[in-house]
């Protein structure tokens, strides 16, 4: 038995934890291991012969496109910025479909011109999902720990009840929901079948008191889980995902400068330990069946 | 002054936002107009106009309207007309098309830019299912849009009578696995449709969820794939037309003395309730649906 036979089809990496052309970062995702990889839109913009090169790398890698990301300060905007941000949210919802990528991550709004009614952002989510139908795309919306009004996985939860569409869900990331400090008690008002990504990452301090803090580990220090100095919540996140009853995709989604100018199968190493780590022994699981097959349908896993 | 009502207890959106009245016409695009229209004709529809500008005819009968465009659009996203006809549009009559077209877009529709030619009707239109488009149209009542960019066929009689009755019942469309919900919440956003209860059931092909339209006029079928059916990436379409019929069995043996053949097999077969058509040129079919109207 291989080292890469351990039970991780569920984690993915994110192509923009790794420095380099976009199929040498795809070869190195899929050669530790991995059968997925978070698409991290600007690694496919820049691919120097454009976007339909990049497409085309990406549906010849062989890999699973678990989403888009990341459309950022959508929603709660007025008249012309608005506007603008329709146009980018459909720009990216177009780049999505062209990869196969199911998913399209979605942060909470930093922008101070934003409105901080709720009322206001969920009809904003609510457009933005009933864009994506037509695609057959999912949102995430994803609480930046330094959001202005969304900052915790809770308030963004209460975002996504209130626009109530189908194909609107909660991306929660470990990285923000321990630096804002986010009670994990919480997830047991969240229905599990509405979590749509589930974002992993730690950082190497115990905390990340002010905002300028925040955003300088999340952009820039995040290793990946059993890394850093949160392992037992970061284990403790997926124990009670899992006990919830999400069995959704895990990408490590680590954005650190160290693995920015270290050799691709080294970075992509550390992240298969860790997906290693977490569905072993955090998740307690055996190692698949020969030939095991995935249930059709997201409906028919998170039933 | 008296209150409304609004101002004092949130009573939400009223029924039939757009004052949606309808199909104005639906539009199929195919590289074979000719063979197209010849089953049309089968059916009982008639040729009556053709586009000033554009490879286009308009096909009617009794109160439908069926287009042909075999018009090849340079332009990216449109259907491309290929041998088997395809759904390439589904024109809405609306109160104001103006209005339906804004509200649709502040709630997440995707416009579709037009290109009309000097003279030309600008018909506002959004995008549907796969590479389809909806219209919103609002001229039907004292002049039309066929008057505007249609130049009627010499001689024809311009508005054939409907055979046994037939009329437009409404329309199914394929979606993907676990995509019902998504679509549902699409068009009762966009338009106001409601989910019929599933023991509400028309014609002989049950399948899926049916939608009803906010003016009680036509429905939609949504039909995902049979389970454990490994189904083709971004497969959804607008697969058939349903016409509705007040005598399905008058109405079938009339097409079929045109020509018409029916599926007869153990699943699907002609009933009091409905009737499938066989299908034409790859994939072309229509159903037929008792219906009183």
């Amino acid at each position: 038995m291989t080292q890469l036979s351990g039970n991780i089809d569920d984690f993915g990496m994110c192509t923009a934890t790794l420095a380099g052309p976009l199929e040498a970062r795809l070869r190195a995702v899929r050669e530790a291991g991995f059968s997925q990889v978070m698409l991290d839109a600007r690694d496919i913009v820049d691919h120097p012969q454009g976007l339909e090169a990049a497409v085309a790398a990406v549906r010849a890698s062989g890999l699973r496109v678990t989403g888009l990301q990341t459309l950022r300060d959508f929603e709660g905007l007025t008249g012309q910025l608005h506007d603008y941000k329709v146009d980018v949210a459909k720009a990216l919802l177009e780049m999505a479909a062209a990869l196969g990528a199911p998913l399209l991550l979605a942060s909470s709004s930093v922008s101070p011109h934003a409105s901080d009614d709720p009322q206001v952002i969920a009809r904003d989510l609510r457009k933005l999902a009933i864009l994506a139908v037509p695609l057959g795309i999912r949102v995430a919306y994803q609480a930046l720990s330094w959001g202005r009004v969304v900052s915790e996985f809770t308030t963004a939860w209460d975002m996504v009840c209130r626009a109530d569409v189908p194909n609107l869900g909660l991306a929660i990331d470990s990285l923000h929901a321990l630096a804002a400090e986010t009670a994990l008690d919480d997830l047991e008002f969240i229905d599990s079948r509405k979590i749509f990504l589930v974002q992993l990452a730690d950082f190497m301090w115990q905390e990340a008191r002010t905002v300028e803090e925040r955003m300088a580990t999340a952009t820039r220090q995040r290793v990946f889980p059993g890394e850093g100095a949160h392992s037992v919540q970061v284990g403790d996140l997926v124990s009670r995902l899992a006990a919830i009853g999400y069995r959704g995709d895990y990408c490590l989604d680590v954005f650190n400068d160290d693995y920015r100018q270290m050799p691709l199968a080294m970075v992509a190493e550390r992240a298969r330990r860790s997906a290693a780590w977490l569905g072993e022994e955090v998740l307690q699981r055996s190692v698949p069946l020969p030939n095991a097959m995935r249930l059709k349908g997201r409906g028919a896993i998170a039933g | 002054m008296t209150d409304l009502p609004r101002d004092r207890e949130a009573l939400g959106e009223l029924p039939n936002p757009l004052g949606l009245d309808g199909i104005e016409f639906i539009e199929y695009a195919t590289t074979r107009p000719q063979a197209l229209g010849q089953v049309l004709e089968m059916m009982g529809f008639r040729p009556v106009a053709r586009h000033r500008s554009r490879e286009v005819l308009l096909y009617r009968q009794g109160a439908m309207n069926v287009v042909i465009n075999a018009h090849v659009s340079a332009r990216p996203h449109s259907v491309k007309p290929t041998e088997t006809p395809v759904i390439a549009a589904v024109a809405l009559r609306v109160r104001d098309a103006a209005a339906a077209y804004r509200r649709a877009l502040e709630r997440g529709a995707w416009a579709v830019p037009t290109h009309v030619e000097v003279m030309e009707l600008n018909i506002p239109a959004i995008h549907g299912v796969g590479a389809s488009r909806i219209f919103f149209v609002d001229r039907y009542r004292e002049f039309s849009i066929w008057d505007v960019d249609f130049v009627p066929i010499p001689t024809v009689e311009k508005h054939p009578p409907a055979l046994a009755g037939l009329h437009l019942f409404g329309l199914v469309q394929y979606i993907g696995t676990d995509r019902m919900d998504d679509w549902c919440e699409f068009y009762g956003e966009l338009f106001g449709f409601a989910v019929l209860p599933d023991e509400q059931r028309f014609g002989i092909l049950p399948k899926g969820r049916i939608l009803q339209s906010p003016c009680k006029g036509f429905y939609l079928q949504l039909i995902e794939p049979e389970p454990g059916i490994v189904d083709i990436e971004g497969d959804e379409s607008l697969q058939r037309v349903g016409l509705g019929t007040p005598d399905v069995p008058q109405a079938v043996a009339l097409l079929a003395q045109r020509g018409v053949e029916f599926v007869e097999n153990r699943d699907v077969h002609t009933e009091d309730r409905g009737a499938l058509t066989r299908n034409w040129l790859g994939g072309l079919m229509f159903e037929l649906v008792h219906s009183a109207r």
